[in-house]
Parts: structure tokens; sequence; C-alpha cells
């Protein structure tokens, strides 16, 4: 601040008072600046009688709008997005973190990587979800905390892989080195959920110790750690005689029960099991095992090496009874009378030679030759035991020959004539290819050398079978083409009347109407279809119509058995009295949803019911009547029907026969 | 690692994807009907064609653009695209054989030994990267080459390269 000189008089002595804010010229009075805005910092009072502040703190990139004067009193409002977003990003973090129960440490480091991300756009065209959950995982892995990305989808209800990518990504562009997960971190959480009381300690021990073999015995590369965790944690349990079942340890690790068994099995493929638990303690061996995936490798190559071993010596065996076979041709050709005329000409040995040149193929694929012979002679073997046989017989002999030259040729005929087919076009083509122009490609002109319009042709269908496929088609997708249909003039109604519901179609399972002329068909007739409960008496369902007095004794017997059955049977018989055609022994879902509440599941509740249903039917002894009296066919009425029930029901209800409000069920129809 | 040392290592091509264009519309459920080995997957728009002569997959969709995967090798890949092209001319569409790309070749080596993944990572810092809980291989990224390799702990290595664009559609 550079002393100015006066507009009036010219003096340089100005007197600048803070307070008031002015400049004043001592000279002349004049009055040089008024409001002189000072760059200082204020504080004002807050409420609970501290001192903060004034004013607010702008990022230096900022894109520049001015804050309001005087006005922007209430903060968080006008602010310029980039502050919105981390102030968002903050909240996200904190929410999840505190569920994750990381400390304050972890969620601000969290935060930095967060504004990292940002800063580098890694948030754009992501769910602020998806990076904030990748962004606590990377806190975890740094600190080293028991967390799993299964844990946050599992917050976030998304699935672990797209998660898992959005990790992979952020931490490649922000250049973290994240250490791989160790196993043993997993440990102690594990074993704190499983609840090893005291010797949670000693279990633990013995699971790492476990782990550490896993490792050596080339386990756990590649596998799942919760997965490794959960098979050392079992052994452990059982070694220090602690009862974990399986489902358990599935429901703490999550893992699925096949996983788990895997392991145990490739454990006990390893030397170390078979150690017993002090000896495991004490020693430790010394050899390694070779990885699981690659003994199942090696597997199988043997396996490979051992067929082809029996391939060769069931060559060698074809050969043997080759030479079995030609001997015993000849036998027969001796022994059998001479034959005349045409007979003599098929009776020769010729197709067969003919067939053994057509099967030597001129490019040699050996495979196919092999096959070929092998089925070749094993058909002639089978002709041949019926020409034995047929000797035997003394039948026909003089058809057999014939008839066997033209079997085999036409037998052997397709095979060696498709194959022969098949090579001289795979010959062409490989040709063909060399005579490619790639000029072709530009131009857009299909280049047909080397393909074979006769092959492609077999890749169409002929109009006849189109039509079949056709009719196939439709039929197959027939439900999606309906879908497609009712969709379509579902919108054109909704639009045409300006109500876009945007309902879901359920499906409901329709089930044919029972017709029955008396309860207790009805209720035998459904329960030919659908057993409800292999706990029910249903003896005892079908007597509680015929004889309603004696029945609530009955009842407080059955009420233990089952309670859902009793509520059942209660409200199937109330909500008879309110006209609704229901039998008694009417499907839990189809009840509404106020008598809901005794369905679900509070037995005390219902015992009372039970005691009050007691005194009732002696009260109403209308309702109880009124349940023999069937007017018409029973019908079952779907889950999608029960807002209609609730809707239609005009007279007394169940609610207020039994007093429902001390029962908690909602009272929206407030009859 | 070079495959030309004491040992011959077999570099096997197990997968070759190719794209090309026919420059016209092409009317799905014509094909779905007239064709023989057709799946039509009217959820996802597109139809799957299967040759078998190159065993190739097709997935075709309406606006002429079509993928075709499951060759082994390229040459193998652009006879099976050409004779795909071919029966669709032949179902009465005015095809024409455009911008064919070899998209990404997918090949599989074996090592006689068994790798250490977490060394192996720790090692290859940025480049390679192990996730146990989402894949079993380490992956281990080329940016030159535009190589992605697997390598698994059973010494199994598996590159998939690719060379042009593949978000297409």
């Amino acid at each position: 601040m550079s002393s100015r000189v006066c507009k009036n008089c010219g003096g340089t002595d100005i007197d600048v008072d803070q307070a008031r804010g002015d400049a004043v010229c001592v000279g002349c009075g004049s009055v040089l600046e008024d409001n002189i805005i000072v760059s200082e910092v204020q504080f004002m009072e807050t409420g609970g009688g501290g001192s903060s502040a004034v004013g607010q703190f702008v990022a230096g990139d900022a894109s520049g709008r001015n804050p309001t004067f005087g006005e922007g009193l209430y903060t968080g409002v006008g602010r310029e997005s980039r502050a919105q977003t981390l102030q968002n990003g903050r909240r996200q973090i904190n929410t999840l973190g505190h569920q994750l129960q990381l400390n304050q440490h972890c969620l601000d480091t969290a935060f930095n990587f967060y504004k990292m991300a940002v800063c580098k756009r890694l948030t754009r065209g992501r769910r602020v979800a998806h990076v904030v959950a990748a962004c606590l995982y990377l806190v975890c892995r740094t600190e080293g905390t028991p967390h799993m990305l299964l844990d946050l989808s599992d917050l976030l209800q998304v699935n672990v892989y797209v998660l898992g990518r959005t990790f992979l990504v952020l931490a490649r562009e922000l250049c973290i080195n994240a250490p791989a997960i160790d196993p043993c971190l997993y440990i102690p959480r594990f074993a704190h959920m499983l609840e090893f009381g005291e010797k949670n300690h000693e279990v633990s021990m013995t699971a790492l110790r476990l782990l550490q073999r896993m490792k050596r015995d080339w386990m756990h590369t590649g596998r799942r750690p919760s997965g490794l965790c959960g098979a050392a944690l079992l052994v452990a349990a059982r070694m220090h005689e602690f009862r974990r079942t399986i489902k358990e340890i599935i429901s703490v690790v999550k893992v699925c029960e096949a996983t788990l068994r895997k392991r145990l099995n490739e454990f006990e493929d390893t030397p170390t099991s078979q150690l017993t638990i002090e000896e495991f303690m004490k020693v430790d061996l010394d050899q390694e095992c070779d990885p699981p995936s690659f003994i199942a490798g090696q597997r199988k190559k043997r396996m490979k090496l051992l067929e082809e071993e029996l391939e060769k010596k069931i060559d060698d065996v074809q050969g043997e009874i080759h030479e079995y076979q030609d001997e015993i041709e000849m036998e027969l050709e001796q022994s059998r009378p001479k034959l005349r005329g045409m007979y003599a000409s098929c009776a020769k040995p010729g197709p067969q030679e003919e067939e053994d040149d057509e099967i030597s193929l001129p490019d040699g694929e050996e495979r196919e030759d092999e096959e070929l012979k092998a089925v070749a002679q094993h058909l002639n073997k089978e002709l041949c035991d019926q020409v034995i046989s047929g000797e035997e017989d003394g039948e026909g002999q003089e058809e057999r020959p014939p008839r066997r030259g033209p079997s085999l040729a036409s037998l052997l005929g397709p095979m060696p004539t498709a194959a022969s087919l098949g090579l001289p076009e795979s010959i062409s083509k490989c040709i063909g290819e060399e005579k490619e122009n790639d000029e072709d490609a530009e131009n857009g002109e299909l280049d047909l050398s080397g393909i074979d319009d006769d092959e492609i042709e077999l890749y169409l269908l002929n109009d006849k079978e189109v039509k079949i496929k056709t009719e196939l088609w439709l039929k197959q997708n027939e439900d999606y083409l309906k879908e497609q249909k009712e969709k379509e003039e579902r919108i054109a109604k909704e639009k045409e009347l300006g109500i876009y519901k945007d309902k879901k179609p359920k499906t409901s399972k329709k089930r044919a109407p029972i017709h029955a002329s008396t309860a207790d068909e009805a209720i035998e007739k459904m329960l030919e279809q659908k057993k409800i409960s292999t706990k029910i008496n249903y003896d005892i369902l079908k007597e509680l119509n015929v004889k309603p007095c004696a029945s609530p004794a009955r009842q407080t017997a059955e009420s233990p058995k089952g309670a859902t059955p009793g509520a059942q049977r209660l409200t199937g018989r109330y909500r008879k009295s309110t006209n609704v055609p229901l039998s008694l022994g009417t499907p839990l879902s189809s009840l509404g949803k106020r008598l809901r509440p005794f369905i679900s599941g509070h037995p005390p509740k219902k015992l009372a019911l039970d005691q009050i249903a007691i005194p009732l039917p002696v009260a109403s002894e209308v309702s109880p009547h009124s349940v023999l009296v069937e007017s018409g066919p029973v019908v079952y009425d779907d889950v999608a029907d029960e807002e209609e029930e609730d809707e239609e029901e005009p007279c007394v209800s169940a609610m207020e026969l039994l007093g429902g409000n001390e029962y908690g069920c909602d009272d929206d129809d407030g009859f | 690692m070079e495959p030309s040392n004491d040992v011959a290592l077999d570099i096997i091509i197990t997968n070759v994807v190719a794209v090309f264009r026919t420059r016209c519309h092409l009317n799905l459920r014509t094909i779905a009907l007239e064709g023989v080995n057709v799946i039509y997957k009217p959820e996802y728009g597109k139809v799957l064609m299967k040759l078998r002569k190159p065993r190739i997959t097709a997935s075709i969709w309406s606006s002429g653009k079509i993928i075709c995967t499951g060759a082994t090798s390229e040459d193998e890949a652009k006879q099976g695209a050409r004779r795909l092209a071919r029966t669709l001319q032949k179902l009465g569409f005015k095809v024409r054989f455009s911008e064919f790309k070899v998209v990404n070749v997918l090949a599989v080596c074996s090592m006689p030994f068994a790798i250490r993944l977490i060394d192996f990572t720790k090692n290859n810092r940025p480049i390679a990267s192990y996730e146990p809980e989402l894949h079993p291989a380490a992956t281990y990224r080329i940016k030159t080459l535009k190589a992605t390799v697997q390598v698994f702990s059973t010494g199994i290595i598996c590159s998939i390269q690719i060379t042009g664009i593949t978000k297409f559609l």
C-alpha cells in the first residue's frame, strides 16, 4: 500500500482507518476511499460459543463463478460441480466404510484415491458406487485388512466381477501396486465368526500351519483364498474336536460346498494328510507336491497314452482275427458246394477287394482308414458267422453267398464314397486359396474360388423343409412372440389412454378349477392335486367340517403339530364366513395379506388365536354352520387375485371377530 | 522365452476371430428359417450360423455385420467367411464381401514346469496383475503388441492378441 497522493490538495499524508474502512486525507479532509476491501480473515461466533472463520474455500482450479456477496449464507448450494462430486463421493465412502468398520485413516486414504480418480477422469462412464467400492477395496488391500471383494459386492448388490474390473482399472491407472492377498489374513476373521471360544487362538494357529502347508503343496495358486481358508479351518476345527459342519463354514466363508469338498480332496492327496495330528504339529515334510490341476493334466495324458496302447493292441488282435477269418473262409469255400451260373460271379470275394482299394485313399488319412477297415472286418466277421451258422443249419446256402456280396458292398459303399468325396474338395480348397486376389476384397465382389456351390446348397433347406422349420420355430418361440405382441398392444393401449402403468405381467400358475359338490370332495380333490404339508393330519381336517363343536379340541391338539396349518384352518374357516368361496385346505398363498401376519410365524400370537378360537365357535355358531353349506363349486383364487379379494369383502371380517387391533395387522380397509 | 530352444514348445492357435461386412441389410428371420444350422436369438437381435467344413460359428446382425469365430487359422477364417457370404448370397441377399479383418487370435502354449504366480507378478509389477478372487491366471499385458497373455500356475500360457477394432456394432 504505497502512500497515495490526495487528489484535492496533493498531500501524501493519508489516514487509513481499518475499522471504518476509509482513507482520508489529513490535509484537506477529503475522503479518498470508502468501504475499503481488505484481505483479512474474519471470525464469527458459532452456536456453541466457539469461533469460526467466515468465508468459503475456493479451489485453485475452480470455474471462476463468483460467490454471491452477502447472500450466500447457506452452504452447499451453488457450489461448482467438482466440489459437489467430491462431497458426494466422500459421503458414500463414509457410509460404505462404516458398514465395513474401517477406521477414519482408511476412509481418508480412500477419499484421496477417489480424488485422484476424479482428476484422472476415471469416474466418467462408471457408477459412483462402483468407483467408491473400488477405492475402498484398494485401501483394504494396501492396509491388509481382511475384507474381501465379495463383502463389498454383497453390500452393493453388484456382480463381483464388475467390481473387480473397476478395481483393476483403478489400480492400473493410479499405479498402485496392491500386494497380493494372503489367505492367512482371513483366518482370524473367519475363526472369530465360527466362535471357537477359548480355543480360538489355537485353532487359528493350526489353520495357519495348514495353510502354509497348502502353499508349499502348490494348492493355493489360482484359487480363491477364502476357499482355502475354509478348508484349513474345517480341518483345524476337527483336529481340536469342534463340530463345525460344512454348511456353517460355507455361510461364513462364502464359497460353495463343491469347492470346499474339492479342496479337501486335494489336501487328502498330499502326503501331509497321512500324518497324525501330533506329527503334523511337529514335523514339516520337505517334499512339495505339484499343483492339483497339473496332476489332473498328467492323468489325462496318461489316459491318452493308455488309450493309444489299447488301440494298438486292438489292431494286433484285429490282425489275428483277420487271419483266422481268411482261414475260415478258405475252409468254407472248399467245403461249400460249387455254385453254378449267375451265383458264381457273386460268390467271388471281389467286392471286398474293391472296397479295400477304395479305402486306401490318396491322401492317406490313416485314421479313417483304420476305422473303416475295422468296421469292414467287423461286418465281415458278422456275416461270416451268419454264413457259418447257415452252414450248420444247412439252409439256403445258395442264397447266402450272393446276399453276402451285395450287402457288404451296399453297407460299406456309402462310407468310403463319402470320404472320397470330401477329400478332393479339401485338396482343391488348399490349391484354390493360393489363387485369392486381395483386390476383390476392396471391390466388395465375392471371390468364389474354392467354394463348392453344391456343398453350400446343403446348407440351405428346400421349400418343404422351410415350411417345417417355420412351424417348429414359431412353436418354439411362441411364448416370446406372444409376449412381444402383448407388449406392443399394451403400449399402444396405454398410449391411447394416456396412462403408462408399467406393470410387470405376473406369471400366474393356473390350476384347473375343481368342481365338487361338498367341501369334503373339494378337499380330497385338492389334496390329490397338491400335497401341502406332511405334518397335517388330513383325515382330521376332513372331519372338521362334519363335527364343528368337537373340532376345537382337535384344533388345539393340532396346533402344536404345526402352527401354520392351525392358522390356515382357522383363517380358512373365518374366511368362509365372509362368503368368499375357499375350502379349509386353502393354500397359504391365496389367503389375503390381512391374514398373513397370522401366518408369518409368531407362535405366542397363534396360541392366543387358538385360545380365542375355542370360545368363539360357541359364540358365533352361525359361522360353523355356514361352513357346511356350500353354495357352489369351490374355486381357487390365485395369488394375483388377493388384492381383489380384499376389496370385495363387504361384511364382517375375521379381524373384527378377533378384535384385530391387538395383533398388529394392517387396518387399511377399516371396515 | 523363445520357442526355438532346447525343448520344442508347440504354440497352438486355437481360435481366430474375424469380422466382415456384407454391405446390405439382412433379414434375420429368412436366414433363421431357411438355414440348416442356424440359431435365432431374438433378444440379442442376432442369428448364429454354424458351418461344418471350417468349423466356425458366425454371428450375423441385420445391419450386415458378421463376426466369425472358431477358426483355427487366419486362412481358415477367411475361407469360412467367404463360404458364409456365398450361403447368404444363395438365400437371395445382395451380399458383397467387404472389409474382412482378423480381429483376435488366441494361442496356447504349455510350459513343462509350474509357475509361481505371486512372485511372477511381483517381479513384473505394472505389466502383470494377479487377482485370485477374480481369475485363476495372472494377466500380462504387452502394450506394444496389443496383446494380453494369461499365465496359469500349471504352466499353460494363453495369449490373446487384438489387432483391430472390436467394438463395431
